[in-house]
């Protein structure tokens, strides 16, 4: 019996220990293929660690908002509320001028939150807002600020000071353009039923035309009342028109420089009647009692229309940065 | 007397206190269109395309009643005239798409035999 099984055994040796060698490749093979992808799972989640910021005074997790330039002496506003609850504005000086910042949250405001949330009108509101109070406090501290568009982050001071020093030229010139300017928002709302019947009123005569003319029978009748329509509803327009001309005109005249932007948006504005004009207006400091003035008379001159002209101000001077806008610094 | 039925904003505002009164539009049409542009280490230069969908909220509604009243004070702002086009394009997409499916309507009123003879 005994030997039955040696014999076998003997036969099948070869076989058998190849068999093993086999399996025990098959399983070092495995262990050391887990092992090299933990290997490269652990060198990728290492590659997409945020690298430290070599800036010195970097907190982490944190980044720079930056809301205006002033010279260095002036807007001593530090410690007010910023954009976000845990950071307060701080100054940071640099070539003669100072920038308020204030410290926001990476996981809010790195390039990929801040993309979606940029989206999110509430969210919007709320840092624009927050901005703009910053501003406007900054503002009436200063003979001059130059607002900066909303988003101007950096990872550290020492961006910051960089940035101050590498533009105070653009800087320096803008602040001395805008010293003892101010700027001012008008807009024109119309009540949109009075322009039309002032039209109707001023179109009485072609109507009289007609009326002569509808015994031609019903067909007549109905295509003289459309034409007779149009002619209102085109008249009602350049009405309309030239009475926001005329009021851009007027205050054209008591400023330095205009600008004129798209009417707004009812849902976000609340504006009633319909928006004929939306400006703004660069304005010497001691020239805005002359302005107000200029505004109440043409809102007196163009009741009949039911105009309303809202005057507000004044607003850091977003429109009148020389330099602003889409051209920007680099 | 005159001045205080102008709805001016305050000039000083307590530090701290948030301008909750101050229309939205106002501050949106600024902050997000105006003051100086500056690369800072966060690139946001995506904020013209990624904003497109605020911006047209804050601005198609009005900007086309406007132009049916006539007022077209903004054509010369070139941040805006991007969204001629598009609007352009959205509508050739539209008619493309309405044409479209007025064909596979017809295909399958024709396959069903309705359609045109219901009409006779």
């Amino acid at each position: 019996m005994s030997s039955d099984v040696d014999r076998w055994a003997a036969e099948r040796a070869a076989e058998l220990r190849a068999r093993a060698e086999a399996e025990a490749v098959a399983v070092l093979r495995d262990a050391l293929v887990a092992a090299s992808l933990g290997e490269r799972a652990r060198g990728r989640a290492r590659e997409s660690t945020p690298a430290p910021s070599p800036q010195a005074r970097a907190e982490p997790g944190r980044l720079l908002w930056v809301y205006c330039v002033t010279r260095a002496a002036e807007a001593e506003l530090v410690g007010v509320p910023g954009v976000d609850d845990a950071g307060r504005v701080e100054r940071i000086e640099a070539a003669g001028l100072a920038a308020l910042v204030s410290s926001v949250p990476r996981a809010e405001f790195a390039e990929g939150p801040l993309r979606s949330n940029l989206n999110d009108l509430a969210w919007l509101e709320r840092v624009a807002r927050a901005h703009e109070t910053v501003l406007e406090q900054a503002l009436s501290e200063s003979t001059a600020i130059v607002p900066l568009r909303l988003c101007t982050l950096y990872a550290g001071e020492d961006g910051v000071r960089e940035m101050l020093a590498g533009e105070r030229d653009a800087f320096a010139a803008a602040l001395d353009h805008l010293a003892g300017r101010q700027e001012w928002g008008v807009k024109v709302t119309v009540d949109p039923e009075l322009v039309t019947e002032a039209a109707r009123a001023r179109h009485q005569g072609a109507k009289a035309v007609e009326e002569e003319t509808a015994a031609h029978g019903a067909g007549g009748a109905y295509m003289l009342q459309r034409r007779f329509d149009r002619d209102v509803r085109e008249l009602a327009h350049s009405l309309a028109t030239e009475l926001a001309e005329r009021v851009h005109g007027r205050l054209e005249a008591e400023a330095l420089e205009a600008v004129t932007r798209p009417p707004q948006n009812r849902d976000l504005s609340g504006h009633e009647g319909e928006m004929v004009l939306n400006a703004a207006y660069l304005v010497e400091a001691d020239h805005i009692d002359e302005l107000r003035e200029v505004v109440a008379t043409l809102e007196q001159e163009h009741g009949a229309l039911g105009a309303r002209i809202e005057l507000t101000g004044p607003w850091p001077p977003y429109n009148f940065v020389p330099g602003g806008g889409t051209a920007g610094i680099a | 007397m005159e001045q205080s039925s102008l709805p001016a904003r305050s000039t000083s505002p307590l530090p701290g206190r948030p301008a909750s009164d101050t229309n939205l539009a106002d501050i949106l049409e600024r902050v997000l269109d105006k003051g100086i542009v500056i690369a800072g280490d966060i690139q946001i230069n995506l904020l013209d395309i990624e904003l497109l969908t605020v911006k047209l909220r804050l601005l198609i509604a009005s900007v086309d009643r406007a132009r049916e009243m006539g007022i077209n004070w903004w054509e010369s702002d070139a941040s805006l005239k991007s969204l001629g086009p598009t609007q352009d394009a959205e509508r050739s997409r539209l008619e493309q798409e309405n044409g479209e499916l007025r064909e596979r309507l017809e295909r399958i009123e024709r396959a069903l035999g309705v359609g045109q003879e219901s009409d006779r």
